[in-house]
This record gives structure tokens, C-alpha cells and sequence, in this order.
């Protein structure tokens, strides 16, 4: 049996379509829920929005779980039990649509991660075992297949980032707002840096530069900064388990950015969001280092949302607003 | 055991055998040249005494006593290691989650109460099918969470999912005891 890997190729896209766009037209699209939108809802409605705005179809699928990243990092569940939710969910998924779109790092990891885990004969057999009594729990399955591991879906995933990178002459043709020449810093997160499952060698080990060349395409200065591809801290939950040490690594990212006087952090995954935005976090970081930590964060996503000239409620979630956010928003969508 | 000059007859690969037993990539882990460059980018070696290079050499002399150290419950899971190794088909993240089942195995992991904060995020998972907020667009049907829950069994999960219900009865009944002496 052959496991294939679910990653788009980029550049097979950028080298076949003239318009990248191209290849995206006439395919369902699914958005891959994150756990973490609820907090952020302008991660979901900043890329939604856009795409309903273009005409592609888009879908949510509801059978669709956590990508249960957490509990396999901490061994709470097997690999074959991991690799299980997670063909549940590409099964579930690759049944209504044709591309999986995806704007968390972790979870982008956890859907090729699981794939991975079944090359191994052993772990997919376990997995299958258990996909199988699964199929028996509840008497049988609604669609063909529907508890198999797929040989060869149709299915396949793209990081959000990624994608609007490939699709960036158009998605730059639809922004109300530009970035004004405000000096940015990036955080790309270890999931999206330092993962190789979704490349060839040379990619992987390539600098990632995407979201620098989006800020200037958006006329923005992406400015660079020591602890550029450091972790935000959160390091597997370590951040809940060890939160003191854990914050040593966010409040050094932060400050670094800071010192370089950048005007705020963009990244494309809305757990590194969390980790370098929650109050509580912010919080305790004054407390344990007595300096006050102030530079805002922003999801790619979101910004997007905010540059197409998005209602600020429904792109930036209010537990999230500083004064120095609303800067930021007036800033940008100044006539 | 490190300050030992080495010899031949340090190393012994049975026990990296019997983790990477079913891990094909990790098979290359004894190409490890101790070059140090995965401890230099290490964010859990900034903040902590986990290091990867001293792990891995207790692994490659069949030094048990590494399911004892707290270090491995440090790790980032960051994935920074992978990419610097100047070898190829070395994942360190993997091992250390190899190293942590097993220690768990061994019964040297978190006891319970350390893995009390992953109780509402099991909880979550387990009844919602989500980890920490409910989803925009609700959460799993029952049929669904039921999949969920057939997944997972005699997973750790459901031990601290189990435990967090035994804790919560026991502290209701403890409850009643003192409303009913009043």
C-alpha cells in the first residue's frame, strides 16, 4: 500500500498555471477548523470572506475533530490512535471537498504527521485495527469506505500562508488598505519553519521568506530581529505545563521584536498567536521580568481581513484589543 | 558513566533498538557525530537542563536511567533539531517521544497530578471533539465524539479523562458530607 503525501506542490502550480489562482477554481475547498478560531474568529472569516469574495465554493466540514496534535505531544494517545483521528478526519474531509486549507501551524503538522506514521507496516495495521472497530462500534459505515486508510485520496492540503503567497497577484488586487510603510516583524512558528514533510530538501532547508515578501507587496517594511525563528514559547504546552520557563522564550521573541521597533509581529498560526498575545501571558511576564511587554500580534489572516477593508469586530477578536491596536487599525484603514 | 573513556564496549544499541524498533528514520540515530548544533538552537536548552546530546548518548549506550530524567519531559517537540542535524534520517523529536511512552511505560512519567492541566483540554477533546474553545460552528455530534471515544480507548487520555470524573464525584460526595453535618 502506497501512502502518499497530501502537501500541494507549490511549485508544480507556479510552474503549470500563469494564474496560480487557476488552479484552485471549479474545487471545493475546505477550511480545516482549529481549535483556536473561537478565540480568534478573524482567522477563519479573514480567509473565508476573501474566498467566498472570488466566487470558490467553501465548505466547513462539521464530522471534523481536533487534530489532536496536544495529546499525541504529550503521549496521551499512540502514534496509531493519532494516525486514526487523523484519517478520520482526511476521510471525512476528502469526501466533500477536494482542497484542505489550513491556518495553524500545528494542525498543518498533525495532518501530514499522521499520514507519515502510516508508511511504518506496523502503525498502520495498528491503525487500521482500529478503524476497523470503530466501523463495528457503529454498525457499519454511510459511505464506501468510510473507516479505511486511503491509499490515494484526492484530497490534498495547503497551508494558508502558502497559499496566499501563490495566489498573491490576485489577492493583492482585492486590498482596499495598504501597510503605509509600517516596519514589521514576522514569526513564521517552528511548525511551519522547521517542518520538512511538506518539502523537498532544498525548500526545507532554504530561508522562508513568504510572509516578508507579502508585506512588501503590501507596502510594508518587514524588518528583521535576533529572535526572528525562535519558538513563541509554547513548545508543545510546555507554556502550560512549565509556564515560567516556557515565558523566558515568549518574552525574548517579543522584546526582541520590540527592540528593533517594529510596529507589531505577523505570523500564520493562531496557537503562536495565543501564546504571544494572551493577556494572562502578557500578565505574568510583567510580574516575573518587571518590564511591561506591549507589541501587538496579528495573524496573517487577519490582517488580510483588515487590508480588504473587513469590519474590525469580525477581523480582530475584541479579548484582544490595546490601545496600540487601535492604533494600528486607524493607521491602516486611514483614507 | 560520560567522563569514562570510551571504548568499543560503551555502546550498546539494544536498547535504541527496542525504541526505534518500529521508527525506519530513527534507525540512523547512531550516525549522531555529537556535533552539538541541536542543543545550540534548542529553545528547551535555553530554559532548562534538557539536552539532547547527553540524552542521545545515554540512549546509545543502553543507559535505562535516561527514562528517569526529568529533561525529556523539557522537549519543545520544535522540530529545530531535525532541521540543523548535518544527518540525514535523525529525528530527535520522535525519539524523545519513544523515550517519554516508555518511560511512562516504566511507570517515571507525570503521575496524574502532573497531568492535571491536560484534564479540561481531554475533556474537551472527549466530549466536544475539540481542544480548548468550542468550535465557531459547534461541536461533534454524539454518533461522532462516539468515534472519538472508540479511538481512544486504553488511551492515557481516557485514564485522565476517567480520573478528572473520579476526582469531581469524590469531591461532591465530600461536599454533601459537610452540607449534611451543618
Amino acid at each position: 500500500m502506497e501512502i502518499n503525501n497530501l502537501a500541494i506542490d507549490l511549485e508544480e502550480i507556479e510552474k503549470r498555471y500563469e494564474n496560480p489562482l487557476d488552479f484552485f477554481r471549479g474545487k471545493k475547498l475546505c477550511l480545516f477548523k482549529a481549535c483556536l478560531e473561537k478565540y480568534f474568529p478573524g482567522v477563519r472569516f479573514g480567509i473565508q470572506d476573501f474566498l467566498e469574495e472570488l466566487g470558490m465554493e467553501v465548505i466547513i466540514c462539521q464530522n471534523q475533530s481536533c487534530c489532536s496534535g496536544t495529546f499525541f505531544q504529550r503521549n496521551l494517545i499512540t502514534r496509531a490512535q493519532f494516525a486514526a483521528i487523523n484519517e478520520r478526519n482526511i476521510n471525512e474531509i476528502n469526501h466533500q471537498a477536494d482542497i484542505l486549507l489550513v491556518s495553524c501551524n500545528g494542525c498543518y503538522n498533525s495532518l501530514l504527521r499522521g499520514r507519515d506514521f502510516l508508511k511504518d507496516n506496523t502503525v498502520r495495521k495498528k491503525t487500521q485495527d482500529i478503524l476497523n472497530d470503530v466501523k463495528e462500534k457503529m454498525g457499519g459505515e454511510k459511505y464506501l469506505g468510510q473507516y479505511d486508510i486511503l491509499e490515494n485520496p484526492k484530497l490534498r492540503i495547503i497551508h494558508d500562508l502558502d497559499f496566499f503567497y501563490l495566489i498573491r497577484d490576485e489577492l493583492v488586487n482585492t486590498l482596499k488598505f495598504g501597510l503605509k510603510g509600517i516596519k514589521i516583524a514576522v514569526h513564521y512558528g517552528c511548525h511551519y519553519l522547521n517542518l520538512d514533510r511538506d518539502k523537498d530538501i532544498n525548500t526545507y532547508l532554504k530561508d522562508k521568506t513568504k510572509l516578508e515578501e507579502l508585506i512588501r507587496l503590501f507596502g510594508g517594511v518587514p524588518i528583521d530581529y535576533q529572535e526572528r525563528e525562535s519558538c513563541c514559547g509554547w513548545g508543545a504546552s510546555q507554556i502550560v505545563i512549565h509556564p515560567d520557563d516556557a515565558l523566558k522564550v515568549t518574552y525574548k521573541k517579543l522584546k526582541s521584536a520590540e527592540n528593533v521597533n517594529a510596529c507589531f509581529i505577523l505570523m500564520p498560526c493562531p496557537t503562536c498567536l495565543y501564546t504571544l498575545s494572551k493577556p494572562e501571558f502578557r500578565e505574568r511576564m510583567h510580574k516575573i521580568f518587571n518590564d511591561e511587554v506591549e507589541i501587538p500580534t496579528i495573524h496573517l489572516n487577519e490582517l488580510i481581513a483588515i487590508l480588504r477593508g473587513c469590519e474590525e469586530e469580525r477581523c480582530i477578536t475584541l479579548r484582544r484589543k490595546s490601545p496600540r491596536f487601535n492604533q494600528i487599525y486607524a493607521t491602516i484603514t486611514q483614507e | 558513566m560520560e567522563d569514562k573513556a570510551e571504548s568499543d564496549e560503551d555502546w550498546n544499541y539494544q536498547f535504541l533498538e527496542e525504541l526505534v524498533e518500529d521508527v525506519e528514520e530513527n534507525q540512523n540515530i547512531r550516525q549522531c557525530i555529537e556535533c552539538g548544533k541541536c542543543i545550540g538552537e534548542c529553545p528547551a536548552s535555553k530554559i532548562s537542563d534538557f539536552n539532547i546530546r547527553r540524552i542521545i548518548r545515554k540512549v546509545l549506550r543502553g543507559d535505562k536511567s535516561v527514562l528517569k530524567d526529568s529533561d525529556i519531559w523539557y522537549c519543545f517537540l520544535c522540530e529545530r533539531c531535525k532541521r540543523v542535524c548535518p544527518k540525514k534520517g535523525v529525528n530527535i523529536p520522535l525519539l524523545i517521544l519513544n523515550l517519554r511512552n516508555e518511560s511512562f511505560k516504566k511507570g517515571y512519567g507525570p503521575r496524574y497530578n502532573d497531568l492535571t492541566k491536560y484534564v479540561e483540554m481531554a475533556e474537551k477533546f472527549l466530549t466536544n471533539g475539540t481542544v480548548l474553545e468550542d468550535p465557531l460552528d459547534g461541536s461533534l455530534s454524539p454518533e461522532r465524539i462516539e468515534e472519538l471515544n472508540e479511538i481512544c480507548n486504553f488511551a492515557r487520555i481516557k485514564y485522565v479523562f476517567k480520573a478528572s470524573e473520579a476526582s469531581k464525584a469524590h469531591k461532591k460526595k465530600n461536599l454533601n458530607k459537610k452540607r449534611v453535618k451543618k
